[in-house]
């Protein structure tokens, strides 16, 4: 299936490379499959991945943010155009953008926008003046743009029945929970009504199914396993690495000493999994971080070294621990038992299994910001780990605050993983960022009497 | 961080190289060391070397000697890396049985360098006027006292630059104040003008500049037609305010023709007795308007945009045309219409992106090229111009 796949992404990017320059057109509705199936359109905590990268590709057609994220870090103006801080990051003024309205027709205010972000941050104190918001919080908040541009801090509403409105280019039309979602555009958008007419959704289609309907030309944009998108393709976009695939150690593990927790790490060969299991995709890793967020990846070592996990293991008596995997990773299973048969050659007897309590968990986490510290707090977040102290972007505090949530082995990284996803040769300007987040707002269909 | 000059680049290398240097000799003391040096990030070789230069004096300075391992009391391994942002050089340091100790330096990496600037009748020529990370709408360069001028509208403002020690300056900022949202695709255009200094065009806005210094300018909402050609009695046609694309009402028309399909752009070829329009209609097709007919033209598969100009090579009236490249390099490629099929009459130019905006220049004898570049995502404003091929 996925050699099928491959050839027809191929060939469609032959016919997507012989068309002239053309300026983008107007109208057409955008085809795309999803692998969720979402009884509610918002970022469910603690969500799979999948399901994560799902949401905020929906939620982010429906709404804006106040700021957004250039992939370099730096914050661009979005819903507010300017804003200032005090010297100790714990008092913020935004001004917002004039002339925006929500997708219902009512006012776009900072009142409406403080009344947005209260329940989201029990802890900000947010006010509304004229066109300026402010925020202020107890304790400094140096990362507090990157935060404002995470997807769970869009600004959006919600109807009666819960469908979100926001101030974005699409406006929810229909929405089947679970199985479909129609959007319409927004005639009204501040940053232009887009190019298409419509988006149709539907949900719960496996990446197997996705391919298959791609193939048959029933679907125009899906999703790729990014272990199947390392072609030459010019119509798969792959991501830099945003996931982090790493073990936890649940609270109640029987594998609390850091030696046995280091032994593992040491234990296991991350390439050979890395080239064969994940196709290539990826990077094995060390750090919580990818490099391309910190530049300084290679001081955590990935080199496999039994010899001297076996020295730390010298005096000790181990007993079998419980692994277990998200049975929704289709590859989970596979680098789990990969990871047993490296622990048994450092003398440790590894369990892979989905019952009962386990000693450590292989899992998957979102990096969700290109804001370093505000993705290694998302990570321990998920991690279940403490929230690290970072004091700033600046390497050396970086560095100290990760090597911190590191130190005694609370979780061992693997590897950091892209997402990638295709689109099929009728759709023009298809050019995600390279954070994963699709542009079809952007996006434009080839007029039929070309 | 501001972002590294080129020029200065080399220096600051050194002096980083230099800093990481006494990091790794307050943490090792004074003493032999083995040193090794990896490149993992996209500096080049030369840099390698300037560094690794810079890290051993500096290193010897303070007392530290390279020395093969078995003579070393302790290693150093340095990684020169880089995130997007940066560049991030680590050095590990192990001395004896310590535990490994870990310094790092970090600084900005430079900016994608601006790039430096046949047997047909025409040759064209790209003059590399101006490059920002806004969307350049337009762009117009003019000889004025004191010096050239050259002018580029975005979609926040117009900026004058006067060209200084050959670099242009700013000399005036003046902000478009618009109150209708802006499309996706925006479009819009400069034009000279005789009593004044300009006029500015944008979908649902126009702005006029003042005639004297300080330089104003004003705006204001307005449905009006934008002028097809840079003269001032040109054929006008009306922008859709939401789109990007004329709606193909006309205000003169072309000859007894008032009402073309939407189109994109269109270009006036001057013939002896008449004038023969070329439009890029909105659906892709090619139209050749002569005043009296309209005639649809299916074959060639031009881009959207284009612009006339006027040479002294072959027939003297030439189009220029985008198309698009292999992949997202766009190219612009002079044709002359003996009669109704377009022939090529020059070579492809080249860019290292797409091609978003595409006007004639006031004279006519040239045109401005916006390019979106593929790697930086920023946009260069080129000035096009012909001489003639053999």
């Amino acid at each position: 299936m996925r050699r099928i796949a491959f050839h027809f992404l191929v060939a469609c990017s032959f016919l997507g490379s012989a068309a002239a320059a053309t300026r983008p057109h107007y109208g057409g509705a955008v085809r795309v499959q999803l692998q969720s199936a979402p009884a509610t359109l918002d970022i469910p905590a603690n969500a799979a991945t999948a399901d994560y990268w799902d949401a905020t590709r929906v939620l982010a057609l429906i709404a804006d943010n106040l700021v957004s994220m250039e992939t370099q870090g730096r914050p661009q103006p979005a819903l507010a155009i300017a804003w200032q801080n005090d010297s100790n990051a714990r008092h913020w003024q935004f001004t917002l953008r004039r002339g925006v309205k929500f997708q219902d027709g009512s006012a776009f205010s900072a009142a409406a926008i403080a009344q947005i972000l209260a329940p989201l941050h029990p802890d900000w104190h947010a006010q509304s003046s004229g066109d300026t918001l402010t925020i202020d919080t107890d304790n400094p908040l140096p990362s507090l743009l990157a935060e404002l541009a995470l997807p769970r801090n869009a600004i959006l509403k919600r109807t009666a029945s819960g469908l979100p409105v926001g101030t974005g280019p699409f406006r929810v039309g229909e929405f089947q929970p679970g199985k479909l979602l129609k959007l319409a555009a927004n005639e009204e958008c501040w940053s232009g009504r887009p190019y298409l007419d419509e988006i149709e959704i539907e949900f719960g289609k496996s990446l197997r199914d996705q391919a298959i309907a791609f193939e048959l030309g029933k679907t125009d944009v899906i999703e790729v396993s990014p272990a199947a998108s390392n072609s030459a393709s010019a119509r798969v976009r792959t991501s830099l690495p945003v996931e982090l695939m790493a073990l936890v150690f649940p609270a109640n593990s029987k594998a609390q000493d850091p030696r046995v927790r280091e032994a593992l790490s040491l234990s296991i060969d991350r390439r050979p999994i890395q080239s064969v299991l994940l196709k290539g995709a990826g990077d094995p890793a060390g750090s919580l971080l990818p490099n391309w967020m910190t530049g300084y990846s290679a001081v955590f070592s990935v080199q496999p070294n039994v010899p001297r996990a076996k020295a730390l293991l010298a005096d000790s008596r181990l007993p079998a621990f419980t692994l277990s995997y998200d049975p929704r990773d289709p590859q989970a299973q596979l680098i789990a038992e990969r990871i047993a048969l490296n622990a048994r050659e450092a003398g440790i007897t590894l369990q892979v299994s989905l019952s009962g309590a386990d000693d450590l968990r292989l899992v998957r986490v979102v990096l969700p910001s290109p804001d370093p510290a505000t993705s290694l707090r998302e990570a321990a977040r998920q991690l279940g780990l403490p929230q690290p102290a970072v004091r700033s972007n600046a390497v050396e505090d970086l560095y100290q605050a990760e090597r911190t949530v590191l130190d005694g082995h609370p979780v061992i990284p693997l590897f950091h993983l892209p997402v990638a996803g295709a689109a099929s040769g009728r759709v023009r300007d298809w050019d995600p960022d390279r954070r994963g987040e699709w542009n079809l707002p952007q996006v434009w269909l080839e007029a039929d009497s070309r | 961080m501001a972002d590294i000059a080129p020029a200065c680049h080399g220096s600051i290398l050194g002096d980083t190289a230099r800093q990481l240097a006494h990091k790794i000799a307050t943490s090792s003391g004074p003493g032999a060391i083995a040193l090794n040096i990896t490149n993992r990030s996209s500096l080049d070789d030369k840099s390698v070397r300037e560094i690794r230069s810079a890290l051993e004096a500096q290193l010897r300075t303070e007392g530290v000697r390279i020395a093969q391992p078995e003579q070393a009391m302790g290693s150093v391994e340095v990684i020169l890396s880089e995130s997007l942002r940066e560049y991030v050089w680590s050095a590990e340091i192990t001395i004896g049985s310590d535990e490994k100790r870990v310094a790092l330096m970090s600084l900005p990496r430079p900016q994608a360098g601006v790039p430096s600037a046949a047997a047909m009748p025409v040759v064209l020529r790209k003059t590399f006027l101006y490059a920002q990370e806004r969307p350049i709408l337009d762009a117009a360069l003019i000889e004025m006292t004191g010096g050239s001028r050259l002018f580029v509208l975005d979609d926040t403002q117009v900026v004058m630059y006067r060209q200084q020690s050959g670099r242009w300056e700013p000399e005036a900022q003046l902000p478009i104040v618009h109150s209708r949202t802006f499309p996706r695709d925006l479009r819009g255009r400069l034009l000279l003008r005789r009593d004044h200094l300009f006029d500015v065009y944008l979908p649902g806005t126009f702005c006029r500049s003042g005639a004297s210094v300080p330089l104003t300018l004003a705006c204001n909402a307005s449905d009006d037609p934008w002028p097809l050609t840079p003269d001032e009695g040109s054929v006008r046609a009306f922008f859709a305010t939401a789109r990007n694309f004329f709606t193909g009402a006309l205000s003169p028309g072309m000859g007894r023709i008032s009402n073309v399909p939407s189109f994109y752009a269109a270009a006036a070829m001057l013939r002896p007795n008449y004038t023969l329009w070329v439009l890029t209609a909105v659906d892709g097709s090619l139209h050749l308007v002569d005043g009296m007919t309209d005639q649809v033209v299916r074959g060639p598969r031009w881009g959207s945009d284009l612009a006339a100009v006027r040479s002294a090579c072959g027939s003297g009236a030439q189009v220029l045309v985008s198309e698009r490249g292999d992949p997202e390099r766009d190219s612009l490629r002079a044709f002359e219409i003996p009669d109704r099929d377009p022939v090529a009459a020059s070579s492809p130019l080249e860019f290292d992106g797409s091609i978003v905006a595409l006007w004639p220049e006031g004279s006519s004898s040239g045109a401005v090229a916006v390019v979106r570049r593929e790697d930086t995502g920023w946009y260069e404003a080129y000035r096009i111009s012909l001489s003639c091929g053999m």
